[in-house]
């Protein structure tokens, strides 16, 4: 042969790749299986039972570190187990394709923070979720004590930032409640989405009880009616206070109107007690949260707010807009000062892209408020996107930066 | 046992569809002596993909979940590329067959003749690595001890085995199809199709590097019709072992798909058109 050729050298590169990939590409431990640390057990290897209608966990706490799931199958349909992210959103890590009577194993590094557990039998929906906690630990990274003072800082910072916030959407909510009650519809609906401004400022937060949020936030298209669920928050009275866009509507009565405001005004109360707990009750917000949840403020804006669906009856999103960017900023702005000591390219970057994406914003600014989202042409929403999504690239890298 | 054996039918369903119309064609075209480069790209990809099934398994190192997404995108995209080379060098070597250049089109070909193996090699290796962990986790069912409710069994092994099987018999049953057919339309019908297929491998390895969190959008859909075809049932089944048609698909698997398809398939159409202008192609009226 002339030469060799070209495709045989393909060949032998794809076949070393196939080798050798899975070796470079970050390996890690697999955490010892109970057998040599039988005392106590491992407090990093957990087994998950997913049943039709269950997802049993041995622990809902680990500490930080390299945590494995062993997740065994014991219904009859193929199963999938995550490790969500505390926004719900972000996968952490997934076992697909576990067969019935199979046990498969999920390998993940998990740093200090909430997460959450899904069990997916049928490998549909939601899944079957419930928290998970993973425990500050000595095997985490130490940080250097500079590091340490900008991160307590920032935890600080972002706390005050998030009760305060609560504290607004409660007084604002209570007023709401009053005026929509008491049928003064023109009043309520100029307030209603000033006063889902806190809320969407923190909706990370207020999502990640898992309780809460669906009773006050819930979109008509989100709720099962035909599995029996009820809808009820923020959405179900702005549908009764817009009824102009739904076809053959019936008011609510007053005694009706009173039941859905008195129960909105609950959950908000409830949502603010948890917020400002103290004590051993006392929400944490540890570095890489904030940094996810200026990330999953930002994908709120992307998957809701451009769309318009968030405010179907209202259509005040550009509210919403304003107010996730608001948080996203602020909790970035938080952990600005550590990212700047490890990537200052990616702080700048960040601080130019919020700038072009608040002067879009600005310009569809009406007086105390923003144009309505039937006012916008597709040209609009377009530039809105281009700028979200210009942020969102790098804004991506947040978590990583700061944790590193 | 079904659950088990449809995910075996469907790992196996999409490798053994590429290798046996491979098969096929090099049959047909008379290149018998190639084979032997195809079967070794199968066997190749199937003991690396058992043996780090093994080591990650047993051994004391496994799979981060990013590295497995990385990992599983990545080969796919690297498998879109072949396949998708693999479909034009079939449409120019077919060209050739019956002219008289034959000799000088096989000697062009010589290179094609390598990435042979490779093409095997990915379209057997990109789902290989989950089969193996399935496939040992299967093993380890029939072996352990009880755990909780759970009993030991060998079910789990069985029905992935014959679930693959399956995939094996019915690329087998393509290949005897296709073996009847002549060239120009068994080319012109397999381009098309591997070209659909290849567009759900594309789509697919997007969507693990979306969910290994490297690229975004993992939650912006452009369609979710899992209630009409549930992932596990077994239509949904054939239709992600085939064409990996995923249910619940995000905006940049769609668009991909589409950026794929709808040229590459207009160019692959072109070139075929051109080579019979004489007949009305019924048989590209298929899409
Ligand atoms: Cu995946």
């Amino acid at each position: 042969m002339r030469k060799t050729p070209i495709a045989a050298r393909t060949l032998v590169a794809s076949v070393t790749a196939l080798a050798v990939v899975p070796m470079l590409a970050a390996c890690t431990e697999n955490a010892s299986s109970g057998e040599d640390g039988k005392k106590g057990g491992d407090a990093r290897t957990l087994s998950v039972g997913s049943s039709a209608d269950a997802c049993e966990l041995s622990a809902t706490k680990a500490p930080a570190g390299t945590l494995s799931f062993d997740v065994t199958n014991t219904g009859s349909d193929v199963t999938e187990f995550y490790l969500l992210g505390a926004d719900g959103l972000r996968i952490v890590g997934e076992v697909e394709n576990i067969g019935p009577n199979l046990t498969k194993k999920l390998t993940v590094n998990a740093p200090e923070g909430d997460y959450f557990t899904a069990c997916k039998p049928g490998m549909v929906g939601e899944g079957i979720r419930a928290p998970f906690t993973v425990t500050h630990s000595e095997q985490e990274q130490q940080v250097s004590a500079s590091d340490q003072e900008l991160i307590d800082q920032a935890q600080a910072n972002y706390r005050a930032y998030v009760q305060d916030q609560s504290a607004q959407l409660l007084e604002k909510t209570k007023e709401f409640v009053q005026l929509y009650e008491g049928g003064k519809d023109d009043e309520a609906r100029g307030l209603y989405p000033v006063a889902r401004e806190h809320w969407e400022r923190i909706e990370t937060v207020a999502e990640s009880f898992g309780d809460l949020d669906p009773k006050t936030d819930a979109r008509e298209a989100d709720v099962d009616f035909a599995a029996g669920e009820k809808w009820a928050g923020w959405h179900r009275i702005e549908k009764d206070l817009w009824p102009q866009g739904a076809k053959g509507y019936t008011a609510l009565k007053p005694a009706e109107r009173t039941t859905y405001g008195d129960d909105l005004l609950a959950n908000v109360t409830e949502l603010d007690k948890r917020i400002q707990a103290t004590g051993p009750d006392a929400l944490t917000y540890p570095i890489d949260a904030i940094a996810n949840g200026s990330i999953g403020l930002l994908e709120e804006v992307a998957n809701g707010k451009i769309t318009g669906e968030e405010e179907a009856w209202s259509h005040t999103d550009l509210w919403d807009f304003q107010a996730n960017v608001d948080g996203a900023r602020v909790a970035y702005e938080g952990v600005q000062g550590l990212l700047e000591a490890k990537d200052p390219a990616l702080a700048e970057e960040l601080t130019a892209k919020f700038d072009a994406l608040q002067a879009v914003l600005d310009q569809y600014r009406d007086g105390d408020g923003f144009v309505l989202y039937t006012a916008l042409e597709p040209a609009d929403t377009k530039k809105m996107t281009d700028a979200v999504n210009a942020l969102s690239e790098p804004l991506s890298k947040l978590t990583a930066a700061v944790t590193s | 046992m079904l659950a088990n054996l449809l995910i075996g039918l469907r790992e196996g369903l999409e490798a053994a569809l590429v290798v046996s119309i491979l098969v096929a064609y090099l049959v047909k075209s008379e290149r018998r002596e190639l084979l032997p480069r195809i079967w070794a790209g199968v066997g190749i990809a199937v003991a690396v993909a058992l043996a780090f099934g093994a080591a990650l398994t047993f051994g004391p190192r496994g799979l981060t979940f990013e590295a497995q997404e990385a990992i599983g995108g990545t080969l796919s995209i690297v498998a879109v590329a072949f396949v998708t080379w693999m479909i034009f060098w079939m449409s120019t070597a077919a060209r050739g067959l019956g002219a008289e250049l034959r000799g000088q089109i096989d000697k062009a070909a010589e290179g094609g003749r390598w990435s042979l193996v490779v093409v095997a090699m990915l379209a057997v290796g990109r789902e290989g690595l989950e089969t193996a962990l399935f496939l040992w986790a299967a093993t380890q069912a029939g072996t352990r001890d009880t755990v909780g409710s759970v009993t030991p069994t060998w079910e789990p092994l069985v029905g992935a085995m014959l679930g693959i099987l399956v995939a094996v018999a019915l690329g087998y049953l393509i290949y005897r199809g296709a073996i009847r057919l002549n060239l120009t339309v068994f080319f012109t019908w397999t381009g098309a199709f591997l070209i659909l297929v290849a567009g759900g491998v594309l789509a697919y390895g997007l969507h693990d590097l979306q969910e290994a969190g490297i690229l975004p959008g993992l939650h912006n859909l452009a369609f979710d019709v899992s209630d009409a075809i549930p992932p596990s049932s077994w239509y949904g089944t054939l239709l992600k072992g085939v064409f990996n048609f995923s249910p619940a698909t995000t905006w940049l698997e769609a668009t991909a798909w589409v950026l794929y398809v709808v040229p590459v398939g207009a160019l692959f159409l072109l070139r075929t058109r051109s080579t019979r202008p004489a007949r009305p192609s019924r048989q590209l009226q298929e899409h």
